[in-house]
């Protein structure tokens, strides 16, 4: 008798403690004092953006293989330092703003249409965490040019923090098999202040084979 | 004992419920697998696993319509310890029955420990940076702080929920009260031109909100993508309302500051924190390739690991399998960004993650030890009856 009260006070313990653990996961307001902080550093504009997915952004998507054959040319504004071509770029230039702020100029090339578009339109949006685009608000984003019996998709966003705000002016360029992105990001200011010397950049990508 | 006592063990003793609570399991886990296409795997735990009932929403009101994976395991959880304690005799010949249900209850109560006890956190260095605090994946904090101590910096963190609710709160700490006006849990946010002769009223009546507003964004349940909530917060002070903060989680939105009864204060809506009593600085991020592609060999992170009383100041190379365990935490390598100069370390506290593997070993050996047990016994009987025979 007096085992059994045991074993059935036992359960009652189980399921008063069951029922205990399980209330405990409610969030409580908490104060603490922790060493100050130095001043936050805004994020920068390549990471990950707010509640929005950019196609190639995870790890798994980092081995690319960038297109081979025959190049475009072009000719750079004399102030753009050009800077060594790496296994990714084609092309890299710096461009230096007032109090040491620089924009980046890279030239990429990968083959097929990697995507198309408005993946890749989308992605510089997601590095300037900006929302993606639907298909159908693509054209009203994008203006087209015809320069040396080339083809350009351009675009211009600005984002990235409301502080310090970051603009991307890019360009995109269907070549035979494989497709070239010209892409200028840096502060806002700067880019918009080289944003003509970038236009008449683009008129000078001349296709292998054509007469400057 | 009483008639009632006995109805109420005989009802958690019962094999019926036993059977009852799988089939409720079997229902319950369907239904989420097809939710998930709707919610993704962590909105599904929570709502269908971690919780003590499956709730609808009719209307505003949310309905319990099915019970949750706390109830249905609690109540299995129940069933089986009576069942040892009742039912089972531990006997050399049920010895085996017996462990394996130890195992199976130890394997309840693991998982049930887990949802509780288990944290996931975000660690996020830039190579040089120093941090002692890791943040949430998906919960989000007001935090205001008072900032006008050269050497600390005094913090209230009030978790989302308490916005979410938009009651007044008053916080001891606090010179004023936090009145959520306006929350939203998922915005975007637009530049606003105060000039401008056609812009929009803003609750905001200082700070950042004067120059955006936020504007509410379906919530998002997918694994890969992180809701930025939004807030108005009035502070009122004894005088009466000081001001009107646009707040927003969306990582672009820096703390703002402001002055109140000559001290300086900084709001601001982040990921949740968890600071710790060390640090971690990150000396060296290494994304490794094979040589002459881009193919990603290896990710690691050099850090160095130090706690303020000294007894630990040394380097650490976390790489892919190969996480630090330090203090009940383990920090995974996880991932990276900002072209190779900033890791992401997953930050994950289990204290009963054994408690699995021990539970699983039991039902193992149990199982084992049945078979056998019966395996005896069958020979034994099958010579008997042969010997019989002869």
């Amino acid at each position: 008798m007096i085992a059994s009260l045991m074993r059935t006070r036992l359960l009652a313990f189980a399921a008063a403690s069951l029922i205990a653990l399980t209330s405990c996961r409610d969030p409580k307001i908490t104060t603490y004092r922790v060493p100050k902080e130095k001043t936050p550093t805004l994020p920068p504009a390549s990471s990950s953006p707010a509640a929005t997915s950019t196609p190639g952004a995870s790890m798994a998507n980092t081995a690319v293989t960038t297109a081979n054959g025959p190049g475009l040319t072009w000719n750079a504004p004399s102030h753009w330092t050009a800077k060594p071509a790496s296994a990714m770029r084609k092309g890299s230039y710096a461009i230096t703003g007032e109090a040491g702020a620089t924009a980046d100029l890279s030239i990429t090339a990968f083959p097929g249409d990697v995507g198309g578009d408005l993946a890749n339109v989308n992605r510089w949006r997601g590095q300037l965490q900006l929302p993606p685009l639907a298909a159908a608000e693509l054209s009203g984003a994008t203006v087209h040019l015809d320069a040396n019996g080339l083809h350009l998709t351009t675009v211009d966003f600005t984002g990235g923090p409301i502080a310090t705000p970051q603009r991307v002016l890019g360009a995109i360029i269907p070549v035979g098999n494989a497709t070239w992105f010209f892409k200028l990001s840096g502060p806002s200011n700067l880019v918009g202040r080289e944003q003509a010397a970038f236009a008449t950049f683009l008129q000078t990508i001349h296709a292998p084979g054509a007469t400057p | 004992m009483s008639e009632l006592i006995r109805q109420f063990r005989d009802f958690f003793v019962s094999l019926k419920l036993t059977v009852v609570l799988i089939a409720f399991s079997i229902l319950l886990i369907f239904a989420a697998t097809l939710d998930q296409v709707n919610l993704g795997i962590w909105a599904v735990q929570q709502k269908y696993f971690h919780s003590l009932f499956v709730m609808w929403s009719f209307g505003d009101i949310p309905v319990p319509i099915f019970p949750g994976g706390y109830l249905i395991g609690g109540f299995l959880l129940i069933n089986l310890i009576a069942a040892q304690v009742y039912r089972f005799k531990l006997n050399a010949k049920k010895s085996g029955i017996w462990l394996t249900h130890v195992g199976l209850i130890l394997l309840l109560i693991g998982e049930l420990l887990t949802g509780i006890w288990q944290e996931e956190f975000a660690l996020r260095l830039d190579e040089g940076e120093t941090k002692n605090f890791s943040e949430s994946y998906r919960a989000n904090e007001l935090a205001i702080t008072e900032t006008t101590d050269p050497k600390f910096d005094e913090v209230v963190a009030i978790p989302e929920k308490f916005v979410a609710r938009g009651e007044p709160i008053q916080q001891a700490k606090l010179p004023f009260r936090v009145v959520p006006k306006i929350y939203y849990p998922n915005a975007a946010l637009a530049a606003r031109d105060p000039n401008s002769p056609g812009v929009a009223p803003t609750p905001a009546t200082t700070g950042i909100g004067l120059q955006a507003t936020a504007t509410p964004l379906a919530y998002s349940y997918k694994q890969n993508e992180r809701n930025a909530p939004s807030a108005y917060i009035e502070l009122v002070g004894t005088e009466g309302p000081i001001g009107t903060w646009l707040i927003s989680a969306d990582p672009r939105f820096p703390p703002q500051s402001f002055e109140y009864a000559g001290r300086t204060w900084k709001i601001a809506f982040r990921f949740e924190r968890s600071y710790k009593p060390y640090s971690l600085t990150l000396l060296k991020f290494s994304h490794d390739r094979y040589a002459g592609t881009e193919i990603p060999k290896n990710f690691s992170s050099r850090i160095r690991l130090n706690s303020p009383d000294g007894r630990d100041d040394r380097e650490v190379l976390i790489y892919m399998n190969n996480p630090l365990r330090y203090a009940g935490l383990t920090f995974y390598q996880a991932g990276f960004e900002n072209d190779d100069k900033t890791t992401i370390l997953q930050v994950v506290r289990n204290p009963s993650w054994q408690l699995p593997y021990i539970a699983c070993a039991l039902m193992t050996l149990g199982l084992i030890l049945q078979f056998c047990i019966h395996l005896v016994a069958f020979i034994a009987r099958r010579r008997t009856s042969s010997s019989a025979a002869a």
